[in-house]
């Protein structure tokens, strides 16, 4: 048998030996398992402000870059997306984002309804700390993506004896009309209840000396509000000190506003946010969903998303942010959460209702 | 007697202009869609979109209807199976929405006594001026704010009465410290006031054109002042543009979500807040339901009740009372 050596014949054994080359090289799944067409772009539904910055830095720009697929963020808000999600899975339609960013207690509720699609099978979930599992409910039907604290933020000049120690200092006369809270209460009922003279164990039983201290704190005619509210209110002068989440204090201290923030003695309410996909997506959508949380349970992007919110993340070894790290706002370690207050999402989310609507009977008063 | 151009005869062809031929092409196109042997029908045709509308509207209120008298399973946070009257019960039983309602209807009360107040001698001044200049000032003005909407509106009024706006910046020239001008009662009715007043003044405007002048001249020729003939002339004339304003006024603001929500600090809720915390916030539709409906029901009562007392005003387009 004779071989001809052309020159074609030379190419051809070049591009099999470099292709089989590759076989080996790559993991099976890269090359085997087609993978779904890209859509065009994918709908994340987030909070704006700093809160949209930082999950474009670190998650949507990176998917982007590495997937070619647009992301777009449609910042309406958690609690009005909800419905919408809820109406369009009851009808088989097809849902108006592909990933809702929520509070887990909010997308606890849709886990409940139902409209959640399991998301289990994410490669990245193995390298996560238990923050990220979802309590009480099978599966992952969403998954936790960082933990916060509702601080007690201040202006500095405003308690000149040095950061206030007990949710009490806020009963004086001084800050009157000068507080905010959130306007559902939320973040505050946990504390309030410790801070009226009452235990966490009796939550969610026994909370007269919750709102004891919600009738209290009604004297002093705080100013109630959402998040963006806080930093606007914050930065025009009109509050002293509020009950907020930690990233809106940060916020308000990098656009120039002097701010501190504290955990006072009575503790503060540390809760989660999480990622989760509504179910009713077409097949290819739903992969490239999933695959946008994977991502964002990886290192780099946790650690460029966090470092914009100054919040802890769910994967181990990530960095604090300049300037947090010990901070009260950015627990990490066990000793870290002896004041701070972690109630499970299932109890909150039977009993939410009730509190939120305790709340308003007194504030409304 | 002139002579008929023949169209058979080149030298007189008559063209038609190109204006009339379209007419014509429609006179026949609605000819064809719509034949004369339907003529009965055409003010049923005329009055379906409005129709369809209203009856979107209507289905809407009977499916909240339906949901209102479910309570929400927190479970699994669906509508529970069984109908029953909780939601109602919740709502009559609640202080919470019994202040929220109470303060609503004392807010539109406030809000339409200050409107007409300030939309009366504007909406006449507009009408009675001589000077052209005036007119199309007053009318540039009352138009402009049309052009924003009611949230810029409101925030608009965060940064003028904000503690440091320029109200008190103002107050402070003269050696007043800052004063919390916002986020409170006074400052969602003022913020309503700000809002509702156009709507007042175009309402108010035609009945005060349709008085005739010379009554006034005549009331003065009589020996009355121009106070005297305003009290006595004007504004019994102008009660039809009062009634109407007044209830346009009055049930919008009675509905408003935004200027409580933006100016009212969170502790001044009207209903329509407290239906979106139901709706929103705690996902409960059925309580939601039942509130809308609920202030659906409330609203009409009060606009029966000024209708029965008053009449309808320019809303009733000319019927007797």
């Amino acid at each position: 048998m004779s071989i001809k050596y052309s020159r074609r014949n030379i190419l051809r054994a070049g591009l099999a030996t470099s292709g089989a080359a590759l076989l080996t090289a790559l993991p099976a799944s890269r090359l085997f398992a087609q993978e779904p067409e890209k859509p065009s772009e994918i709908i994340v539904r987030a909070w704006g402000g700093e809160w949209v910055e930082s999950l474009k830095k670190g998650v949507s720009d990176r998917f982007t870059e590495m997937t070619g697929i647009a992301v777009r963020h449609d910042l309406t808000e958690d609690n009005e997306i909800q419905p919408k999600v809820w109406a369009a899975v009851a009808q088989n339609r097809v849902p108006p984002i592909h990933i809702n960013w929520d509070t887990t207690t909010n997308a606890t509720k849709s886990a409940l309804r139902g409209v959640t699609e399991d998301i289990s099978d994410l490669t990245n979930l193995a390298n996560t700390t238990e923050l990220a599992k979802p309590v009480g409910l099978d599966g992952y039907p969403m998954v936790n993506t960082y933990g916060y604290v509702y601080v007690l933020a201040y202006r500095p000049d405003a308690f000149p004896d040095g950061p206030p120690k007990s949710w009490r200092d806020l009963l004086d006369p001084k800050f009157k009309g000068r507080i905010a809270l959130y306007n559902d209460g939320i973040g505050f009922h946990f504390p309030a209840q410790v801070a009226g003279g009452g235990s966490l164990e009796d939550i969610p039983d026994n909370m007269d000396a919750c709102w004891d201290f919600v009738r209290e704190m009604k004297e002093q005619n705080p100013l109630l509000g959402e998040d963006p509210d806080f930093t606007t209110w914050f930065q025009n002068g009109e509050i002293d000190a509020a009950c907020t989440i930690s990233t809106n204090a940060l916020a308000a201290k990098k656009n120039g506003v002097e701010l501190a923030w504290t955990v006072p003695e009575e503790g503060c309410k540390f809760d989660t946010d999480c990622l989760w996909i509504p179910k009713g997506l077409p097949e290819n959508e739903l992969y490239w969903a999933k695959q946008y949380i994977n991502l964002a349970l990886s290192q780099e992007s946790q650690q460029i998303w966090l470092d914009g919110l100054g919040l802890p993340g769910v994967i181990e070894g990530l960095t604090p942010p300049a300037g947090l790290a010990g901070d009260p706002s950015y627990p990490t370690e066990p000793e870290d959460f002896e004041h701070l207050i972690r109630v499970s999402s299932a109890v909150q989310v039977q009993n939410e209702s009730d509190w939120f609507a305790k709340f308003k009977e007194i504030m409304q008063g | 007697m002139p002579q008929i151009p023949s169209t058979d005869d080149p030298q007189t062809t008559f063209r038609y202009p190109l204006r009339w031929r379209i007419m014509d092409a429609l006179n026949y196109g609605l000819d064809r869609f719509w034949p004369a042997r339907m003529s009965p029908y055409t003010g049923w045709a005329l009055i379906m979109p409005a129709l369809l509308l209203v009856g979107i509207l209507v289905l809407g209120l009977f499916e909240m209807a339906d949901s209102s008298l479910h309570t929400l399973d927190r479970a699994i946070f669906r509508p529970s199976e069984a109908y029953t009257l909780e939601n109602y019960q919740a709502v009559m039983e609640s202080a919470t929405y019994g202040r929220v309602v109470m303060r609503s209807v004392f807010a539109a009360g406030l809000t339409v006594f200050f409107t007409l107040l300030l939309a009366l001698p504007y909406a006449y001044i507009m009408v009675r001026t001589t000077r052209s200049a005036v007119r199309k000032a007053l009318l540039v003005t009352l138009f402009l704010p049309f052009f924003i909407g009611q949230v810029v509106r409101a925030y608009g009024l965060l940064i003028i009465l904000g503690t440091n706006g320029v109200a008190n910046n103002a107050l402070g020239l003269v050696g007043i410290e800052p004063i919390r001008l916002l986020f409170n009662f006074p400052a969602v009715v003022f913020g309503l006031v700000q809002y509702m007043l156009p709507f007042a003044v175009l309402m108010l405007a035609p009945a005060l054109t349709a008085i005739p002048r010379e009554t006034e001249t005549a009331a003065s020729s009589l020996g009355a002042n121009w106070l005297q003939s305003f009290r006595h002339i004007v504004l019994p004339m102008a009660k039809p543009g009062l009634i109407g304003a007044g209830l346009v006024v009055g049930t919008l603001s009675l509905t408003d979500f935004a200027m409580p929500a933006m100016l009212g600090g969170g502790s001044q809720d009207f209903i329509a807040n407290a239906i979106y915390d139901q709706f929103f916030r705690t996902a409960d539709q059925g309580l939601g339901a039942a509130l809308a409906l609920l202030l659906v029901v409330l609203g009409s009562v009060i606009v029966g009740v000024v209708i029965a007392l008053f009449g309808a005003g320019t809303l009733g387009m000319g019927s007797k009372k």
